[in-house]
């Protein structure tokens, strides 16, 4: 009797310590937000923050508010949500903790079609973010064709998406040496910026994040299935080959979305992952909203610290996300040593 | 319900391991499947599964080819517990059970009161209830066996198809799998196909054994029919004296080279 009393209260607390993580995400995502408005080349102090949305603000401070901080705050959270969706989604394709948009090539093959476009085409920068999903879908399409042989071997993905952004990466160096005169957006691109979002950003990534982000909430039970193993998975009655697909297609489409607007920014889809991992468990239900929140805060944070840390500078969020997303992935690789399965 | 599987050629490219392999399967028996190593006796369970592709034959499911099903019908009729299997640490064991719902659920349905009445039949059923709430990696490898083929069950197969489950376990944990196999098969009346090394086992639990040898049927039948002294110096290369013992209904197998 006791000892049953004590097993229904453990699985009462998993649920417990899930609501426990959300509000407290919800809850930095808020606190985040009001900072990241606070935060910049001027300094508006929280209460003045506050009086914006309740209409009593200074003309200029609600200005400055409402036309830059606001939708660059947007873009981050939305930015962060669909990097480390993605991340996690590949990570459930490849059955391996180190998958992100970055390592596979998926981001290197939307940042390749966007720079060639910045460089040789000039001007067809309108059309950018279009390109950007090309890059990207092609640089999926040839990672798969690499990668196939009589069904989809998660190691092979990694190791094809290892050559596929090598070369990626060649040409992106060739094409910048070739036009090192003009530079300055490609830089930007690369390094990832949230910098000059504006509302019509907010709107272009929203409307692509929430298709990406409705999708990857359909991919759940597949995602669960696969951490099975593929026999088991098959035996539950799942397509293994087409969820390994469709789950890469849709981590791929939410990658490009980002990619197209901001450029590249690396570790959201590998840490924010880890993370929620390690607070909520394993199970896609609960670890995807999970990861959602906490990429959307640790973007937001990063921009954040990434235009306050450096007065007069502004230090790309991409940049910030690599220099503290590296160490911290390595130390958490360090203490922790395991992560799931073993 | 039944499984013919008819001249099936099974392989890897050009290389055929599995050849002309004709079996029979019924419901209510428990048919097991022998053979050296290498033999291809996983192959030709993966292949009837449907876990793997077979290049020449067919595998028919009460009249209808197992390729023309949709892979959540055949799910619901047939349940495979793979060899290897993994699952994330944190996963506790009911919810690693509850997995075997799946083929029952639409894409965004969750658990019904049904799934929940199957999933704690098929815990009571293989005694794995009463830990529930533990981590699969709090407990041990007998009980893990047990919650894995409890994941199967809760497909609310027909036919139930185990991968060598008795490997990697101990010899009370192997007995106590095979026990729960024919507790299943007599109580339920699931019909059981499983490969198996110990011909020992082999010969206690089950109704029909069929015997592989390179790749190829050797004989199949009653456990006596098969299990013969001629058929352990072809296949296995083994000398044995099979011993009829008074008051044990099965023989025993006296291997010659350890006497």
């Amino acid at each position: 009797m006791g000892k049953s009393k004590l097993q229904k209260n453990r699985a009462g607390n998993s649920l417990l310590k899930v609501g426990i993580v959300w509000a407290f995400l919800l809850a930095a995502l808020l606190v985040m937000f009001l900072v990241s408005i606070a935060v910049g080349s001027s300094r508006i102090p929280l209460s003045e923050v506050l009086d914006v949305f309740l209409g009593k603000a200074p003309e200029t401070t609600t200005a400055i508010v409402r036309s830059l901080r606001i939708p660059r705050a947007l873009v981050a959270i939305v930015v962060g949500a669909c990097l480390s969706v993605s991340g996690v989604l590949l990570q459930a394709v490849m059955k391996n903790p180190l998958a992100d948009p970055g390592s596979i090539g998926v981001s290197a093959g939307a940042g390749t079609a966007a720079i060639t476009i910045l460089l040789i085409f000039p001007n067809m920068t309108n059309a950018l973010p279009l390109f950007a999903f090309g890059g990207a879908a092609l640089a999926c399409v040839l990672i798969y064709l690499m990668a196939w042989s009589d069904g989809v071997d998660p190691v092979r993905i990694i190791l094809s998406g290892v050559a596929v952004n090598a070369v990626l990466g060649g040409y992106n160096g060739f094409l910048q040496l070739q036009n090192s005169n003009n530079l300055s957006g490609v830089l930007a691109f690369m390094n990832g910026s949230l910098s000059g979002a504006i509302w019509q950003d907010v709107k272009i990534v929203t409307i692509y994040g929430s298709i990406g982000l409705l999708l990857a909430f359909l991919c759940i039970k597949n995602a669960n299935a696969l951490q099975l193993g593929d026999e088991m998975a098959k035996n539950l009655g799942v397509r293994v080959n087409l969820s390994r697909i469709a789950l890469s297609a849709v981590a791929a489409f939410l990658a490009a979305a980002t990619v197209s607007e901001v450029g590249m920014i690396g570790f959201v889809g590998l840490v924010a992952p880890h993370i929620a991992r390690m607070l909520v468990g394993s199970d896609y239900k609960v670890l995807l909203p999970t990861t959602l929140l906490m990429g959307s805060v640790m973007v937001l944070l990063a921009d954040t610290i990434g235009r306050s840390i450096w007065p007069g500078t502004e230090i790309p969020v991409g940049i910030m996300m690599s220099v503290f997303g590296g160490p911290f992935f390595l130390y958490m690789l360090r203490k922790r040593g395991k992560f799931n399965g073993n | 319900m039944e499984i013919k599987a008819s001249n099936l050629q099974i392989g890897y490219g050009e290389r055929v391991i599995v050849d002309d392999m004709s079996i029979h399967i019924c419901q209510d028996k428990i048919t097991t499947i022998i053979g050296p190593n290498g033999s291809g006796k996983s192959t030709v369970l993966k292949a009837i599964t449907r876990l793997i592709r077979y290049q020449q034959g067919s595998v028919v499911l009460d009249g209808r080819d197992i390729l023309s099903l949709k892979p959540k019908e055949l799910s619901r009729t047939i349940g495979v517990l793979p060899q290897l299997h993994t699952a994330p640490s944190d996963f506790r064991v009911k919810e690693l059970v509850s997995y075997g719902r799946m083929p029952h659920q639409k894409l965004l349905s969750g658990q019904r009161d049904e799934d929940k009445r199957i999933i704690r039949w098929a815990m009571e059923v293989t005694g794995t209830w009463d830990f529930r709430n533990k981590s699969i990696y709090e407990i041990s490898g007998g009980e893990s066996q047990r919650v894995w083929i409890a994941t199967v069950l809760a497909q609310k197969p027909d036919l139930l198809f185990l991968d060598e489950p008795t490997t990697y376990l101990d010899i009370s944990h192997q007995l106590e799998t095979m026990q729960l196999v024919k507790k299943l098969n007599r109580e339920t009346g699931i019909g059981v196909v499983m490969v198996l090394h110990d011909l020992s086992q082999a010969l206690e639990v089950s109704d029909h054994i069929v015997v592989i040898k390179d790749g190829r049927k050797y004989s199949e039948g009653s456990p006596e029919e098969v299990i013969t002294p001629q058929m352990m110096r072809d296949v296995y290369n083994v000398e044995c004296d099979i011993m009829h013992i008074k008051g044990r209904t099965k023989p025993l197998i006296a291997y010659k080279q350890l006497a």
